[in-house]
């Protein structure tokens, strides 16, 4: 195979990669050598240190362990078209598991900052603030209090 | 000892008793909800009793049902675990009119000590110290009002049921006193049926060190020493040591004859602890009983790493009648243990519990390293329960060796598929304020946001851009050529995603959102 370039997504941080056809991998000058460890597991070695990095493909990007933390990665091969990488979860809100509607705090059309409480949720006997991921307008509520939502619904959209 | 348990629990604890079960030549049985049917515990019982739906209070807290799963399979005794039915007195008491043994107390031990204020007239009459307060029998406003006064400002007011600081309320000054009541007495009605109320004066920076205690059928109590566990979230420990970096050695023994005179007060049998609050430092720190943990506790097996003993067994011993095992000089603290609680749970969005598939699980191990579990690999985090995946447990022969070795572990150990609080564990123990063994049981509370937020700021690695990338070409090599080699991103599936696993091995997924862009 010949050398891909790609663009990783973490978050706000955004980074362009070269990968050789025998591992070897550069992002912005620095090297890399990235090799198979077995079933989800990498060493991923430059000339200073190595680590043994773990990864597993989870709904929209890959789920990566590294020295105790966790990242959520989106790869997409660069060129490809840059809103395919924009997560799903930027502008929509949706349950991380099943729960009840206690109260919908925000209304369609209102300008909410990031961190503010649009919806809470109950499940697991607690109370389950959602807030928003950054600065918008609500442009859609789907859900109701009282309503039992499911998981990977979205409840609320932020435009 | 016994012939057949019945463990009537879920998760690690299950599992942990099970395991003492095995070496003790004890057979298990196992009850498990729907939601559990492919869990570790039932895994590894010698027989699982489906006893109903996921939700505890359609299964786990059945009581009935426990029971008929017990007295079909030929079970002679109960386990209950923590949490569920293991404090609950009614719980007990239907065990010993089916002629199971409770390995617990005995079930009017359980009410009493359930009951705040009559565990406190009973310590308070034996002459062990209580914090300061009233908990007057006319619960009218103006009744409380005046214990509110007697007390003195800043004063608590806490139920008499229940636990885990549902319906407390810090009252600073007289003008607080009548909305507190109020809003205290109706969570303790909602949460525990009961809205009665007593009064303690607060104590600003307290820690939380409780002593584990172990009674035998004869009259002969030990201690097994202390746990340090003032780092609690929303009154949840979140980690805990010992020995306590707080405890002086005339303060250690004071404390454990004040919990082996509590066990005797109470009359009690089998494993159990005292909680204390620990006022100031030094020999001269005051400390007064708070309740009694009629139960294991979750915390154990720090106590187990420093003893040696095997808290399990000694009480499958006990509840068969066995006399302990050891005199109270005979017992030590060698060397120093740290257990860290992984929750499922999001830090970088209030701490939100979550479910889901564990795709990638693997435990760390090394000297001195233990992780007690209810998960594996390709299991799934239900959403019924208490989310908490693990217990790292580490000892070592310091305090900072037991730090660094926790720490270290922690950082060993990838859980992908759901969030946990892992990342945030490493930051509580590298916090400057734990190395010092300088906190309270409000020292996390005020810390967390702060704490959180420095773990925003952290950078992304290269590693994960470039560990990514390789798995996403590994997935569309894979993909193509049909097969998955090494190094693939695909974890094992779970027996019960099916569908899941069929979605995740189709090569035009693997392609997916890319395909025509």
């Amino acid at each position: 195979m010949a050398a891909a370039r790609l663009r990783g997504v973490a978050g706000t941080v955004e980074r362009e990669l070269t990968v050789a056809d025998h591992g070897d991998v550069t992002i912005a000058g620095a090297a890399y050598r990235v090799a198979p460890l077995g079933p989800g597991a990498w060493r991923v070695s430059s000339d200073h240190a190595s680590a043994s990095v773990y990864v597993v493909r989870h709904r929209n990007g890959f789920w990566v362990h590294v020295d105790g933390r966790v990242y959520v990665v989106e790869v997409a091969r660069a060129g490809a078209a840059a809103r395919r990488i924009t997560s799903v979860r930027e502008h929509a809100l949706a349950a991380p598991m099943p729960a009840t509607v206690l109260s919908v705090v925000a209304n369609v059309g209102q300008a909410v900052s990031a961190g503010e409480t649009v919806l809470i949720l109950e499940a697991m006997k607690m109370e389950l603030p959602v807030r928003a991921p950054r600065d918008g307008i609500v442009s859609a509520i789907h859900c109701r209090e009282g309503e039992l939502v499911q998981p990977g619904v979205t409840l609320v959209e932020i435009a | 000892v016994f012939s057949r348990l019945l463990v009537a629990n879920r998760g690690e604890i299950a599992v942990r008793v099970i395991r003492a079960c095995r070496e003790l030549g004890i057979e298990t049985v196992a009850v498990h909800s729907e939601a559990d049917r492919h869990a570790l515990h039932v895994r590894l019982a010698d027989r699982a009793v489906p006893i109903g739906a996921g939700p505890a209070g359609e299964s786990y807290l059945v009581i009935p049902r426990i029971i008929r799963a017990a007295l079909d399979n030929g079970a002679d005794a109960v386990h209950p675990g923590y949490g569920f039915l293991s404090e609950n007195a009614a719980f007990a008491r239907a065990c010993a009119e089916a002629g199971l043994i409770f390995v617990g107390p005995p079930a009017a031990v359980i009410a009493t000590m359930g009951s705040k204020i009559a565990a406190r007239r009973l310590m308070q009459a034996h002459g062990i110290p209580v914090v300061p307060g009233d908990a007057p029998d006319d619960q009218s406003d103006n009744s409380l009002c005046r214990a509110l006064e007697q007390v003195g400002y800043p004063a608590l007011v806490k139920p008499s049921a229940g636990g885990g600081g549902i319906g407390m309320r810090i009252v600073r000054d007289a003008g607080e006193a009548a909305p507190a009541l109020t809003g205290a007495r109706r969570e303790a009605a909602a949460a525990f049926g009961d809205p009665t109320l007593y009064i303690e004066r607060l104590v600003e920076r307290p820690r939380h060190v409780e002593i584990q205690v172990l009674a035998d059928d004869y009259g002969a109590i030990v201690h097994l020493f202390e746990r340090e566990c003032s780092l609690q979230r929303r009154h949840q420990k979140v980690v805990e040591e010992t020995p306590s970096p707080a405890l002086t050695p005339a303060l250690r023994a004071r404390m454990g004859e004040a919990a082996v005179a509590a066990a005797r007060a109470a009359e009690y049998r089998n494993a159990g602890t005292i909680e204390f609050l620990v006022d100031g430092t030094g020999d001269q720190a005051r400390f007064y009983f708070l309740e009694m943990n009629t139960r294991l506790q979750v915390e154990h097996p720090v106590t187990e790493a420093v003893t040696g003993l095997d808290l399990v067994q000694a009480q499958l011993r006990v509840a068969a009648g066995e006399p302990l095992r050891w005199a109270q000089e005979s017992l030590t603290q060698r060397g120093h243990a740290v257990e860290c609680r992984v929750y499922a749970e999001d830090p970088a969005h209030d701490f939100l519990p979550q479910a889901g598939p564990l795709l990638l699980y693997r435990e760390p191990r090394g000297p001195g390293v233990r992780v007690d579990s209810g998960f594996t690999e390709g299991g799934e985090v239900p959403v019924h329960y208490d989310p908490m995946l693990a217990k790292v447990i580490v000892h070592a022969e310091t305090r900072a060796a037991a730090i660094a070795r926790a720490s270290a572990a922690l950082r060993d150990f990838p859980i992908l598929g759901v969030r946990t609080n892992v990342p945030y564990l490493l930051a509580v123990l590298a916090h400057p304020a734990f190395d010092r063994g300088d906190v309270d049981t409000r020292f996390l509370d005020r810390e967390t946001p702060a704490i959180v937020a420095a773990m925003h700021d952290a950078p992304v690695p290269d590693a994960a851009f470039v560990a990514a990338a390789a798995a996403f070409l590994g997935d569309v090599q894979a993909g193509a050529s049909g097969r998955r080699s090494g190094g693939g991103s695909t974890a094992p599936p779970d027996p019960d995603a099916a569908d899941d696993t069929r979605r995740r091995q189709d090569p035009w997924d693997f392609a997916g959102p890319w395909i025509g862009a």
